[in-house]
């Protein structure tokens, strides 16, 4: 197997990968799963960088890949951030639910499926103080 | 020539006080804002008067030059070099007394008027401004700094007009008068650029009247009509007198001091000081005697029959300025040189008394104004010389002295006017039978000025006891500090004739021939016009008399021949009490075109220009509204499009290096 079968085998499997991620990321609602989509398309450049760097013979591509990780290790704390902070607002992780977000006047885009109904809200449990029944239901999520 | 640094003192002090009460008047000083202000006139009336005294015993004029105001292309032939120089000869030092002296007791009168007043401070304020620019005016020694402190006055003219600016016919008045002015005041505009053109830059009054003679005829006699069309707006005479009866609606002092004793005597200042150039231009001088002549009959006329008591005195101002500029105009080298001297003094003579007599009638009928509750029109009251004691008596010197009765100042200068233009008749010039007729229709204009005066006086003083509701119970004399300027004026108009009583005394007349250019050109004296003034005299006092008897005729002995003799001549009342139609007549030839203008300009701005304008700022609109639909609030949109585009590039980077 010559380096040059070696590097388009590492391709094609970057490029899939990237494929994917790629339609993942414009076919799925939920963030979190568009979040982790766009984490694949990263790893296929990543892989084709360490492609490239195996076929020159030299570091750089490397280099470069480790630089990627730590990128995307930090702008993985930031997205599941924002991605904790727009679940707080709207209870759900579907995006479409942000379609607000528009220019004003702009007629609403219609899903040709309508969206499942929210889910109900789910408060975290509350320890009752032994024998005595809450006075009233404290509101979700405030605890 | 003397050096007299002090000499800008005179107008700085008042300018300082305008400051201080415009800054401190509504926070800290309220109701006691006229300290400041009577103090600089005070002041300055103090410097005035030990100037004139400098002036008069060292028999030169005193100037000071203080700094390079424009200076451009230096040693250039076309050189512009206008510095800011006061200077002040026989001429100014009487001015600035005059100004500075009457000024000082109507400001002290104005304390009692403008009492209680919400905006107190406001016209103290610009009443130093006033003194500030009218003594600047009279100061200045060329043509750029007296146009700039003759806009001045008339820019505090128009905020006075305007004081009570809430009263729409009080802001109608304020523009009125400016707006009027304006068109004279552009003719003088244009009179100081010929002067500049014809000059070469040259702008000083010495340099303009010492060269005069080299400039042709024709040019000179266009710069002195133009200079003249400035002194007809501003000196209210025919054509523009329209707007000084308005300008009554301001406060009463204001009406005294700017309207009657010095504002309104600019134009006849500025010919007077211009006599050097208009005595080479004849024709120019008949035309300046004729409006003269003209606008002193009209406004007699229409005095006769206007019931408004600061109206008539209004016309009467009018009817006075018009004997100021008949004389002026008189000041004709035709006949004598002499003449020419005699008749600017008999010229300023009168601006002299009739500000000091006008002054008094304005103050007084501004006292009735304050004890009538504002009631001005003379069918309402009457009888009220034994309400009103002191106003009485001091309303009486006044309107003796502005009938020209005999012994009272309007009487000695009234006599040097028609003297002068009777001696301008003679000689058989060109306009000899224009003088002539000017002197009969200023002998009968003497006689309707005594008629208008005194059926005013009978009106307002005598008659049954009536009283206008809105006076309340308190209609009583003025305050001391309003009757004590009152007392004053009227020693002054009973004797300040005395100072040029012709033939008997010449204090005036010596005083101002130390104008040194009147002096240099009634230099050559040629020989005395003979003119009979015994017989000048007496033709006047039978005038003035035969008024006073006629009114007292009318309006004391048999009332009711008045309205009956209007209803007999029933045409010509009405054009004397619709002033000849003269607004109507300027309303419908000049206001309305005009307003006809402005409604098409403002149609053609907001359907022609606006629309083009909003046409090419809706374009980005448009465009924008067309890129809208893009931002549709759908991620993965956003994220399609990004990956189309990198795509779309890509696919242009391989075309371009694969193929």
């Amino acid at each position: 197997m010559t380096p040059l079968n070696l590097l388009h085998n590492y391709l094609v499997v970057g490029a899939i990968l990237f494929a994917l991620g790629m339609v993942g990321f414009l076919a799925r609602r939920n963030m979190i799963l568009m979040f982790l989509c766009s984490e694949m398309m990263l790893q296929g450049v990543a892989l084709n960088l360490v492609a490239f760097s195996r076929y020159h013979g030299n570091l750089q591509g490397q280099v470069f890949t480790l630089f990627i990780i730590a990128v995307a290790a930090c702008e993985a704390g930031l997205a599941l951030a924002l991605v904790f902070m727009l679940y707080r607002t709207r209870k759900s992780l579907d995006v479409s639910l942000w379609q607000d977000i528009r220019e004003v006047g702009e007629p609403p885009i219609a899903d040709g499926e309508p969206l499942p109904a929210p889910p109900e809200p789910q408060g975290f449990p509350h320890l009752i103080p032994s024998g005595r029944e809450p006075s009233k239901p404290q509101e979700a999520g405030h605890a | 020539m003397l050096d007299f640094p002090l000499l800008i003192l005179i107008p700085l002090l008042p300018l300082a006080a305008c400051v201080l009460t415009a800054l401190l008047g509504p926070r800290f000083l309220k109701q006691q804002s006229h300290l400041l202000c009577i103090g600089a006139a005070i002041g300055s009336c103090l410097i005035s008067i030990w100037l004139l005294a400098t002036v008069s015993r060292a028999g030169a004029h005193a100037a000071h030059s203080y700094y390079n105001w424009i200076q451009i292309a230096e040693g250039h032939p076309d050189a512009v070099d206008i510095g800011f120089r006061l200077q002040a000869d026989g001429l100014t030092s009487v001015m600035l007394t005059m100004i500075t002296f009457v000024g000082t007791l109507i400001a002290v009168y104005s304390v009692g008027y403008m009492h209680g007043d919400e905006g107190y401070p406001r016209f103290f304020a610009v009443f130093a401004l006033f003194l500030f620019s009218m003594t600047g005016l009279v100061l200045a020694n060329n043509f750029v700094i007296l146009y700039a402190f003759w806009e001045g006055v008339g820019l505090c003219s128009y905020l006075l007009i305007g004081f009570w600016f809430n009263k729409p016919a009080a802001a109608a008045a304020a523009r009125k008068a400016f707006l009027v002015t304006r068109l004279g005041d552009v003719g003088l505009l244009l009179g100081i650029l010929l002067i500049w053109f014809t000059y070469l830059g040259q702008l000083d009054f010495e340099y303009v009247f010492h060269n005069a003679h080299a400039v042709p005829a024709s040019t000179l006699t266009i710069i002195c009509l133009l200079l003249f069309c400035g002194a007809v707006g501003k000196s209210a005479q025919f054509p523009l007198h329209v707007w000084l009866p308005d300008a009554m609606e301001g406060p009463t002092p204001v009406s005294a001091l700017i309207h009657a004793a010095t504002m309104v005597t600019a134009g006849v200042y500025l010919v007077a000081r211009c006599t050097p150039l208009f005595v080479l231009a004849p024709t120019a001088q008949a035309v300046v005697a004729l409006i003269g002549g003209v606008t002193a009959l009209l406004a007699a006329l229409i005095a006769l029959t206007q019931n408004d008591l600061k109206r008539v005195l209004a016309y009467s101002t009018i009817s006075q300025l018009g004997y100021m500029f008949m004389a002026l105009g008189s000041a004709t080298a035709a006949t004598s040189r002499a003449l020419v001297g005699v008749a600017a003094t008999a010229a300023i003579f009168h601006l002299f008394t009739h500000a000091f007599y006008k002054a008094l009638l304005f103050l007084g009928a501004g006292s009735v104004m304050h004890a009538m509750g504002n009631v001005i029109d003379m069918r309402r009251f009457s009888g009220l010389r034994k309400v009103m004691p002191t106003t009485h008596w001091t309303f009486l010197c006044g309107a003796l002295s502005l009938a020209g009765f005999p012994l009272f100042a309007g009487f000695w200068s009234k006599d040097e006017i028609l003297s002068t233009t009777l001696a301008a008749s003679k000689g058989g010039h060109t306009y000899s039978s224009l003088y002539l007729i000017l002197f009969l229709s200023g002998l009968l204009t003497a006689g309707l000025t005594a008629f208008y005066t005194f059926r005013a006086y009978f009106k307002t003083f005598w008659g049954p006891e009536k009283i206008p509701h809105e006076a309340g119970h308190h209609a009583h004399e003025s305050p001391r500090v309003m009757t004590v300027p009152l007392m004053i004026l009227a020693v002054c108009a009973v004797g300040i004739g005395f100072v040029n009583a012709e033939p008997f005394t010449h204090l005036f007349h010596d005083h101002l021939e130390r104008i040194p250019l009147v002096r240099e050109v009634a230099l050559e004296m040629g020989e005395e016009v003979a003119v009979s003034k015994p017989l000048v005299m007496s033709l006047s006092i039978a005038m003035a008399l035969g008024g006073i008897g006629m009114a007292y005729l009318f309006y004391r002995k048999r009332p009711e021949l008045a309205p009956e003799l209007a209803r007999r001549y029933q045409g010509l009342y009405q054009l004397s009490f619709n002033k000849f139609h003269f607004d109507e007549i300027y309303y419908f030839f000049i206001v309305r075109p005009v307003l006809a203008l402005a409604e098409a300009s403002r149609i053609g701005d907001l359907y022609l220009v606006d629309k083009i304008v909003d046409l090419i700022g809706t374009a980005p609109m448009m465009v924008g509204r067309a890129f809208r639909p893009i931002q549709n609030g759908l991620v993965q949109f956003y994220g399609l499009a990004m990956a189309m585009g990198a795509a779309g590039f890509l696919i242009a980077l391989m075309w371009r290096y694969a193929w």
